[in-house]
C-alpha cells in the first residue's frame, strides 16, 4: 500500500554510480527485504544499506534516481523503479502522557521554512540568550538535568562545563545527526522539518561554551536532511539569525553541514571527528575525551540531534518545568521509534518512566494471546531484545540498566509471532560485521569469525559464536563492539536452548 | 593516594596511565599496539587489567591510574582472555613468515608467554626491500599501528597509514615501493614494530650482536646517546639509547644506518709518508719521527709563526685539547683554530659579545617548554635530524613555530609563519621585527631595566630605520614582518633556534646580534623555554672550541693576558702560554699561500673540499713546507699532505665529546680501529715525547682531569666518573655541582647585555649584474659535511651526487631541465651540477650541498669573510647558469 508522493526522498551521491539500494535494516529485513533484494537482482544491480530511516514504513528502497520508495513489495517494484510508483509518505507523530517537546514541531507538520519556524518561537531563546551571560545557559542546562538521546545517557550539562572550563581559545560544538541505528528515525525528521529547532539548540550550545564554530554532522543517507538543513543553515544566516553576529550580538557563529562518510560508527563521537576531519571513520581511544581534545584539538561537545532540540524548550522554559518532567532520575521526555509491524507506527514522545508495555500496547500491539508480539528489539543492534514478557519496565535509562536492558536511541522494532529469530540473528550479525570500525582486534576479527561460523554452520556453531561474543562484549575499545553482542547472545541463548521458535 | 598495581605500591603521576605506572615498576603487560613514549593506540586490547570494583577489566595503554586504585595485571581470567584475542589475531593473519632474528619478535615472545601456538608452516615473506635501509615485509605485518604512532609522533614524517577496508587493513606509505616514500630512514619504526615486518636492513643476515657499547654518536652536533652492537670487533648494528636526554632512543639516517664506513677497505690503516711525490706506507716510528723531526726544524729556523694547527671537531675534546697544548707550549705559537671558524665563529662572538657566554645558552630541554620557536637560518630535520624532530614534535602538541629562511624547509610545512628572506638580510629584517615589538610596546620593560644596557640608543637608532626599506630589502613585505612581529610579541619569551644561515655571512656576527636584539627584548634569555640555541654542525665542534683551538683564548675560553690565567697555566702545563694572539684559520691559509706558514697540522678536517675559495686553500696547501694530517681516509687534504696519521673513528676510541647544548658526553671505544689506525690523541702525545715534552697524562680520563685543573670555571667538576649516563653540561665548576642546562638564568655572566644597533652591510656578492643568481651551499640529510664517512654506506644511494636546487621557472628561463647537468659560475670559480627542480627555493636563488669532492662546491664561494670573527661568506655568492652540452 502506498500514497500519494509529496517528498521524493533522494538517497545516493551523484558522484557515485547509481545503484538500486535496499535497505537490511533490522525492520526492513524482518518485513520481506530479503525477497526485495531477490526481485530486484532482475532489474540491475543491487546493494544492500543499514537502515535507510523509514523503519515505520519497511520494506524500503532507494531506486536509481535515489528516491526512497517504502512498503514495497516484491510484485510492483517494476512501477517503483520506473518511478511510476509513489514514494514515502510522511510518518506519524505523537505524544503520549507528556507534551510534546521533542516532536513539539515535527508533530504538527513541516517546519523547514523559516518563517514558519520563526512563527512557531523558534529562535526566541536563542535572541533571548544571547542578550544575557552565557553562564545562564550552561546553568539552566545543568540545572535541567538533561542527559544524552543518542543512547549515552551522560549528563548534557557536565559534558558542556567540561568544555566552557578548557583553557581560553576556539571551541566546536557539534550536532550529531548520523543517526544509523536501524529502528531509530526521529533524528532524520527532526533535521527535515525542524532543522530550526536544531540549529537553534546548537547555538544554544555554542554560545554557552564559547564555541565560534558548529557543525552539523548529518549521515550520508540521509540526503534529504542535508539539503534541508543546508538551506535551514543559509536562511538562518541571511536574515542574521547566525554567523557574524547571532541575533545581533556580539556572538558570532559559523554554522556548516558535513556529511557522513556511510559509516555507522561515525554517530560514535570520536570516529565522527575523524570523519570531519577525513581520517579514516574509526573511533578514537578516551582518554581525552572531545570535551577536552575533540575536533582539530579543540575542546569540542557532541550532542545528539534529539538533545539538542530539548535546549530551546528548557531555556526558554526554565530547568524547573524541564525537571517536572519524567523521573526524578532522568528528566524530560523521549522519543521513541515504532517500526512498521506496529498497528501505529511512527514516532511517540514519552515522558520518561512510563512503562514499554503501555508504549507497546498503545501502539496497537497485543501482548497476551495467540496473536501476541514476540517482543521488540529495542534501542537499535547495540541495544537489548525483549520478550513481551520482559517490557514491563519503566523507560528510562537507569532502572533500564540495573536490568541489563539498553534503551539507546528509542528505536522500537517490533518482532511479530512469527518472527524469524535465525534471519535476525543473521541479520544483527551482518550488521556487526558490515559496521565494525576495524580498530581493535575483537570486534575486527570476532565480528567477521562469528558470520563466518554461522554461515559455514548455522546454529551449529552457537557455542563457539557466543565464545566469540563475550570476548568482544568484554574487550572491545567502543560502545559498538561491547554494545553489539547483547541482542545478539540473547538471540543466540534463546535458539541454541530450543526454546523458541527459529 | 599511592595506587597499587600487583600488590606493589606506586605514586600515581598526573597523567599516567597504568601500563606506564606498571613500565615503570618492570611490570610487563603484554601489549602489541602501545610502545613506550607513543599516543596509545586500543586496538590489540591485550594490556586488559583487572581494577577492583570495576566490574569490566579495563584496557591498561588508555586508563589513567587513578589514586587508590588496586590493579591486577595478571589472573586466570585475563590470561584466558589474552590468549583469546591472540588466537584472534593469528586467525587473522593465518601464517606469518619466520623471523629473520632467531632472538624471535616481539609478537613471538608474548605468544610464547601465554602458550598460543604459532603457525606449523611459514608463509612466504613478500619482502618489499628497495629501500636501502628499511625492509618492510607485509606478510608479517599485523597492522599494529605502532610504526604509524612512530613516524607521526617522534620523526613528524607520517610516511604510514592504514588503507583498506575495515576487516582488511593493510599498512601503506605513500607509495608502491617503501624506496619510495617519504621515509627519512629515522628507524623509530623498526624499534617498535612488534613482529619485524619492519626491518633494518643493515642487520640482514647477521647474528644479533654478542656486545653493546653505549657512546656518543660521531655525527653532527647533537650528541645522541647510542648502543653500538657489536660482534668480533665489528660493528653490527646502532640503535638510540632509550631514555638518554638527548635523543630518548630516537636516531636519525646517519646516526643509526651510515656506519658502513666504519669497515670500509677505503680507511687508512698504516702511517703515510710522502717521498718522491708519492705517499707510501711507512711505520709509526718513521712517521712520528719524521713529524717531530721536521716540525722542530721549521720551529728552529722560521720560529713560532711559522707552525700552526687545525684541531678536528670530529675527534675528541681530549685531543683537541693536547693539540693546542703541543702548539702552544713545545711550539711557543697561538696559531691554533678548528673548523668552528669556518662555521660558528660568528654566533660564538655574537653571542660572547652580548651575553659574556659564546654558547648556548638554551638547552635542547627547552624546546619542550617553548611556547615559540624561531628557527632562523637552520634546517633541522636536515641537518639536526633528531633537534627537527623534537621541533617538528613540539609544535605539533601546539608550540608557535616562525620559519626565517630563504628556503621553504621542512619545518617550514609546519609553521605558524616563514619568512623566505633574501639570503643575508638578517640584519635589516631582525631590526624590522625590533622596531615593530618596540613600536608595539611589545617588550620585557623590567628584564631590560635590570638586566641589560643600551636600550634607549637602540630604540633610537631604530627609529632611523625605515620598515618599508627593511621590507623591500628582504624581500618578506611588510604585512608579513607585521605579522611575525605579532607572533612573538603574543608570546614574549621564545626560543631562537639559529644556524649557519645567520653565521656564514660576512654581516654573520651582527647578524646574531640582530637576533640577540630580539631575545633580549622578549626577555628571552636565561628564562626556561626560551633563550638562544645556536645547532652547532660537527659532533665535537662545541668541545672543540671549548678546549683552546682557538687563536685568541685558552682552554675554557680564558684571556690569554689575564695574569691569573697565565699563572694557572704555568702551574698546570710547566710554562706560560704566549701572550699574542694567533692567526685564524682562514688567516693561516692566507699566511701559507705567501709563505708566512710554513707548517700545518690538520686533525681531521677536510679544508680542500670544504673550505670557502678553495683554489686559495689548494694554493696555501701547496706552498707548505709540512702538512700533517690525521685521517681516516686519504680526503682531499690528506692526498696533499706530507704525513698522514691513520685516525681511530668516533667508535674507535675512548673520550668525550661536547654537544651543542655544552653537554659533556663519553665516548667508548666498541670496536678495534682497523690496521694499525690510532686515536688523534695518542698520535700526538707520541710526537709530543719525540720533541721533548713531558706529558704524565696521556689516558682521556687523566686528560679531562688536567682539562678541569686549567680550566675550572667551566670543567673543574668534569670528571670521567661523573660522565656515565647523560654526561655533564658546562659550566660544572666542582665535584659536587650539577652542570648548568642553561646559561644566565641569574644575569649574565658580562654585566648587562647589551642591545647593539646594527646597520646592514650587504655582502659583496649581493648586486653582481653579470652573475643575477644567489647560490647558498649548505647540508642535506643524507650525508654529513664533506661525505667522507656517509658516502661509504648505502646512504649513496640516496644522494648519490650533488643537486643544484632551481625554481621551476628560473629552471624555464635558464632552459634547464631536471636532472640536467649545468654549468655554475661564479667569480672565483666554475664547476657543473646536475639541476633538481624544486619550488622551496625562491626563484633567483640556488642551493648546492658541497658533499662529493667532484662536485667542488667551494670552488664557487668566494673570499670574502665576516671582518669580526674571520667565518667566510658560505651563503651568498653570486653565480650565472649555463646550460652544458648534452
Amino acid at each position: 500500500m502506498s500514497t500519494v508522493s509529496r517528498q521524493p526522498e533522494i538517497v545516493g551521491d551523484s558522484a557515485e554510480s547509481p545503484v538500486t539500494r535496499v535497505c537490511v535494516g533490522t525492520s526492513c529485513v524482518l518485513r520481506g527485504a530479503d525477497r526485495i533484494r531477490e526481485a530486484l537482482r532482475a532489474h540491475g544491480p543491487v546493494e544492500t544499506v543499514h537502515c535507510l530511516g523509514f523503519c515505520d514504513q519497511s520494506p524500503a528502497i532507494a531506486n536509481l534516481s535515489g528516491e526512497v520508495h517504502t512498503r514495497c513489495v516484491p510484485g510492483s517494484l517494476g512501477h517503483t523503479l520506473r518511478r511510476t510508483s509513489p514514494a514515502a509518505t510522511a510518518s506519524h507523530v505523537r505524544a503520549l502522557g507528556t507534551e510534546p517537546i521533542v516532536t513539539r514541531r515535527i508533530g504538527a507538520g513541516d517546519f523547514a521554512s523559516l518563517s514558519k519556524a520563526v512563527r512557531d518561537g523558534a529562535y526566541g531563546a536563542l535572541d533571548a540568550a544571547v542578550r544575557r551571560p552565557a553562564a545562564l545557559v550552561l546553568e539552566a542546562v545543568e540545572a535541567s538535568g538533561e542527559r544524552g538521546r543518542g543512547g549515552g545517557d551522560y549528563s548534557t550539562g557536565a559534558k558542556w562545563r567540561a568544555a566552557a572550563r578548557a583553557p581560553h581559545g576556539p571551541r566546536v560544538a557539534i550536532a550529531n545527526g548520523d543517526e544509523g541505528d536501524p529502528g531509530s528515525f526521529v533524528d532524520r525528521l527532526l533535521l527535515e522539518r525542524d532543522p530550526h529547532g536544531v540549529l537553534e539548540g546548537l547555538a544554544l550550545c555554542a554560545y554557552a561554551i564559547g564555541a565560534g564554530e558548529a557543525i552539523v554532522f548529518i549521515r550520508r543517507e540521509y540526503p534529504r536532511a542535508i539539503a534541508r538543513m543546508q538551506r535551514a543553515i543559509d536562511d538562518a544566516n541571511e536574515i542574521g539569525i547566525l554567523g557574524p553576529a547571532v541575533c545581533g550580538s556580539a556572538f558570532s557563529l559559523q554554522v556548516r553541514v558535513e556529511r557522513g562518510v556511510g559509516r555507522y560508527v561515525c554517530g560514535e563521537e570520536t570516529a565522527l571527528l575523524n570523519a570531519v576531519e577525513g581520517l579514516r571513520p574509526e573511533v578514537r581511544v578516551r582518554p581525552p575525551y572531545p570535551a577536552e581534545r575533540g575536533l582539530g584539538g579543540l575542546p569540542t561537545v557532541i550532542n545528539n540531534v534529539e538533545t539538542l532540540v530539548n535546549v530551546p524548550w528548557i531555556v526558554a522554559r526554565g530547568a524547573d518545568a524541564y525537571a517536572a518532567l519524567g523521573t526524578a532520575h532522568s528528566h524530560g521526555t523521549k522519543a521513541l521509534c515504532l517500526s512498521a509491524a506496529f498497528e501505529a507506527p511512527g514516532v511517540v514522545e514519552v515522558p520518561f518512566g512510563i512503562s514499554l508495555l503501555d508504549v507497546i500496547q498503545d501502539a496497537g500491539a497485543t501482548v497476551c494471546d495467540d496473536s501476541a508480539l514476540f517482543g521488540v528489539l529495542l534501542g537499535g543492534p547495540m541495544g537489548s531484545l525483549l520478550e513481551v514478557s520482559e517490557c514491563d519496565v519503566p523507560v528510562f535509562y537507569g532502572a533500564m540498566a540495573e536490568r541489563g536492558i539498553r534503551l539507546g536511541h528509542g528505536g522500537l522494532v517490533a518482532l511479530p509471532p512469527e518472527v524469524r529469530l535465525q534471519r535476525l540473528l543473521k541479520s544483527l550479525l551482518h550488521f556487526a560485521h558490515d559496521e565494525s570500525c576495524g580498530k581493535c582486534l575483537p570486534c575486527r576479527v570476532g565480528s567477521r569469525r562469528a558470520l563466518d561460523l554461522f554461515g559455514e554452520m548455522g546454529i551449529a556453531a552457537a557455542a563457539e559464536i557466543e565464545g566469540l561474543l563475550e570476548l568482544m562484549e568484554g574487550t572491545s575499545l567502543c560502545g559498538f563492539g561491547r554494545g553489539i553482542p547483547g541482542p545478539l547472545r540473547t538471540l543466540l541463548a534463546r535458539l541454541s536452548n530450543g526454546q523458541l521458535r527459529a | 593516594m599511592t595506587a597499587s598495581i600487583d600488590g606493589r605500591r606506586v605514586e600515581p603521576r598526573a597523567g599516567e596511565t597504568i601500563l606506564e605506572a606498571a613500565r615503570r615498576l618492570d611490570i610487563e603487560i603484554p601489549s602489541l599496539c602501545s610502545a613506550p613514549g607513543l599516543e596509545p593506540e586500543g586496538g590489540c586490547r591485550l594490556c586488559l587489567v583487572e581494577i577492583e570494583g570495576e566490574a569490566e577489566p579495563r584496557a591498561a595503554c588508555t586508563e589513567p591510574l587513578r589514586p587508590g586504585a588496586r590493579i591486577c595485571t595478571e589472573s586466570p581470567g585475563l590470561r584466558d582472555t589474552r590468549r583469546s584475542l591472540l588466537t584472534l589475531l593469528m586467525l587473522e593473519h593465518g601464517e606469518l613468515p619466520l623471523q629473520p632474528d632467531p632472538g624471535g619478535c616481539e609478537l613471538e615472545r608474548v605468544m610464547a608467554r601465554l602458550d598460543v601456538p604459532g603457525s606449523p608452516q611459514p608463509a612466504p615473506s613478500r619482502l618489499d626491500g628497495t629501500h636501502p635501509y628499511l625492509r618492510f615485509d607485509p606478510a608479517r605485518c599485523i597492522t599494529c599501528r605502532r610504526c604509524v604512532h612512530a613516524c607521526d609522533e617522534i620523526q613528524g614524517r607520517s610516511v604510514f597509514s592504514i588503507e583498506g577496508p575495515a576487516h582488511e587493513p593493510r599498512l601503506a606509505f605513500g607509495a608502491e615501493h617503501f624506496g619510495d616514500s617519504r621515509c627519512v630512514a629515522c628507524g623509530a619504526c623498526v624499534d617498535v614494530c612488534p613482529t619485524a615486518a619492519l626491518s633494518d636492513r643493515d642487520r640482514l643476515g647477521v647474528a644479533a650482536p654478542q656486545a653493546t657499547m653505549t657512546s656518543t654518536c660521531g655525527y653532527c652536533g647533537v650528541g645522541c646517546q647510542v648502543e653500538i652492537g657489536h660482534t668480533k670487533g665489528r660493528v653490527v648494528s646502532i640503535g638510540g639509547k632509550a631514555g638518554a636526554a638527548v635523543n630518548r632512543g630516537h636516531l636519525c639516517a646517519k646516526g643509526r644506518y651510515a656506519h658502513a664506513y666504519v669497515h670500509s677497505p677505503d680507511r687508512l690503516t698504516r702511517p703515510l709518508l710522502r717521498r718522491n711525490g708519492n705517499l707510501e706506507p711507512v711505520s709509526w716510528e718513521t712517521a712520528l719521527d719524521h713529524v717531530a723531526t721536521r716540525l722542530d726544524e721549521i720551529h728552529q729556523r722560521f720560529g713560532p709563526d711559522a707552525l700552526g694547527a687545525l684541531s678536528s671537531s670530529r675527534s675528541t675534546n681530549e685531543a683537541a685539547y693536547l693539540l693546542q697544548k703541543l702548539f702552544r707550549t713545545r711550539f711557543g705559537t697561538n696559531h691554533v683554530d678548528c673548523c668552528a671558524r669556518v662555521c660558528h665563529a660568528s654566533t660564538a662572538l655574537a653571542l660572547r659579545t652580548a651575553t659574556g657566554a659564546g654558547a648556548a645558552s638554551a638547552c635542547y630541554d627547552d624546546i619542550e617548554r617553548a611556547e615559540l620557536i624561531v628557527v632562523a637560518g637552520a634546517n633541522p630535520t636536515e641537518a639536526h635530524p633528531i633537534l627537527g624532530a623534537r621541533v617538528a614534535r613540539r609544535v605539533r602538541q601546539g608550540a608557535r613555530l616562525l620559519v626565517i629562511d630563504p628556503r621553504r624547509i621542512e619545518l617550514a610545512d609546519v609553521a605558524d609563519l616563514h619568512l623566505a628572506l633574501q639570503p643575508d638580510t638578517n640584519v635589516p629584517l631582525f631590526n624590522a621585527l625590533a622596531a615593530l615589538l618596540i613600536e608595539a610596546g611589545a617588550f620585557d620593560a623590567d628584564y631590560l631595566e635590570s638586566r641589560c644596557e643600551g636600550f634607549d640608543a637602540f630604540a633610537t637608532f631604530l627609529r632611523g630605520e625605515s620598515l618599508q626599506d627593511a621590507a623591500s630589502l628582504t624581500g618578506v613585505g611588510g604585512e608579513a614582518l607585521r605579522a611575525a612581529a605579532d607572533l612573538i610579541a603574543d608570546t614574549g619569551p621564545s626560543l631562537f633556534v639559529h644556524g649557519l644561515g645567520l653565521s656564514e655571512l660576512v654581516q654573520g656576527t651582527d647578524s646574531v646580534l640582530a637576533l640577540c636584539n630580539l631575545a633580549l627584548l622578549t626577555g628571552s634569555i636565561g628564562r626556561p623555554g626560551a633563550g638562544m640555541l645556536p645547532l652547532r654542525g660537527q659532533n665535537n665542534v662545541q668541545g672543540n672550541a671549548d678546549m683552546g683551538s682557538t687563536p685568541t683564548l685558552l682552554t675554557g675560553y680564558q684571556s690569554l693576558s689575564d695574569p691569573e690565567v697565565q699563572a694557572r697555566v704555568e702551574t698546570v702545563w710547566g710554562q706560560a702560554p704566549p701572550l699574542t694572539a694567533g692567526l685564524t684559520l682562514p688567516e693561516m691559509f692566507d699566511a701559507a699561500a705567501c709563505g708566512r706558514l710554513r707548517a700545518l697540522w690538520i686533525q681531521g678536517e677536510d679544508v680542500a673540499q670544504s673550505d670557502a675559495n678553495q683554489s686559495h686553500i689548494l694554493e696555501a696547501l701547496e706552498r707548505l713546507e709540512l702538512l700533517v694530517v690525521q685521517e681516516l681516509f686519504l680526503t682531499e687534504t690528506a692526498r696533499r699532505a706530507d704525513v698522514v696519521f691513520p685516525a681511530a673513528g668516533a667508535l674507535e676510541q675512548d673520550g668525550t665529546f661536547t654537544n651543542g647544548e655544552r653537554r659533556i658526553q663519553r665516548v667508548r671505544a666498541a670496536v678495534p680501529a682497523p690496521g694499525e689506525a690510532r686515536p688523534d690523541a695518542e698520535v700526538i702525545a707520541d710526537v709530543a715525547e719525540r720533541l721533548g715534552c713531558r706529558w704524565e697524562k696521556r689516558a682521556p680520563a687523566d686528560v679531562m682531569d688536567e682539562i678541569a685543573q686549567l680550566a675550572p670555571a667551566l670543567f673543574g667538576g668534569v670528571h670521567y666518573e661523573r660522565l656515565e649516563g647523560d654526561g655533564l653540561q658546562w659550566p660544572c665548576p666542582s665535584r659536587n655541582h650539577p652542570g648548568t642546562p642553561r646559561l644566565h638564568t641569574d644575569g649574565f655572566a658580562r654585566g648587562p647585555a647589551g642591545l647593539h644597533p646594527l646597520r646592514f652591510r650587504a655582502s659583496p656578492e649581493h648586486g653582481v649584474a653579470s652573475h643575477p643568481f644567489t647560490l647558498i651551499t649548505g647540508r642535506v640529510l643524507q650525508h654529513y659535511n664533506v661525505g667522507s664517512m656517509t658516502r661509504r654506506t648505502p646512504s649513496l644511494g640516496l644522494a648519490p651526487y650533488d643537486t643544484l636546487e632551481i625554481h621551476p621557472e628560473d629552471a624555464d628561463g635558464e632552459q634547464v631541465g631536471d636532472g640536467d647537468v649545468l654549468w655554475i659560475e661564479s667569480r672565483w670559480g666554475r664547476i657543473q651540477a646536475r639541476a633538481r627542480l624544486s619550488d622551496r627555493i625562491a626563484r633567483g636563488t640556488l642551493f648546492l650541498s658541497f658533499h662529493h669532492p667532484e662536485t667542488r662546491t667551494n670552488a664557487l664561494t668566494g673570499p670574502q669573510r665576516d671582518p669580526l670573527s674571520q667565518c667566510p661568506d658560505y651563503k651568498v655568492t653570486a653565480v650565472r647558469l649555463e646550460r652544458s652540452a648534452p
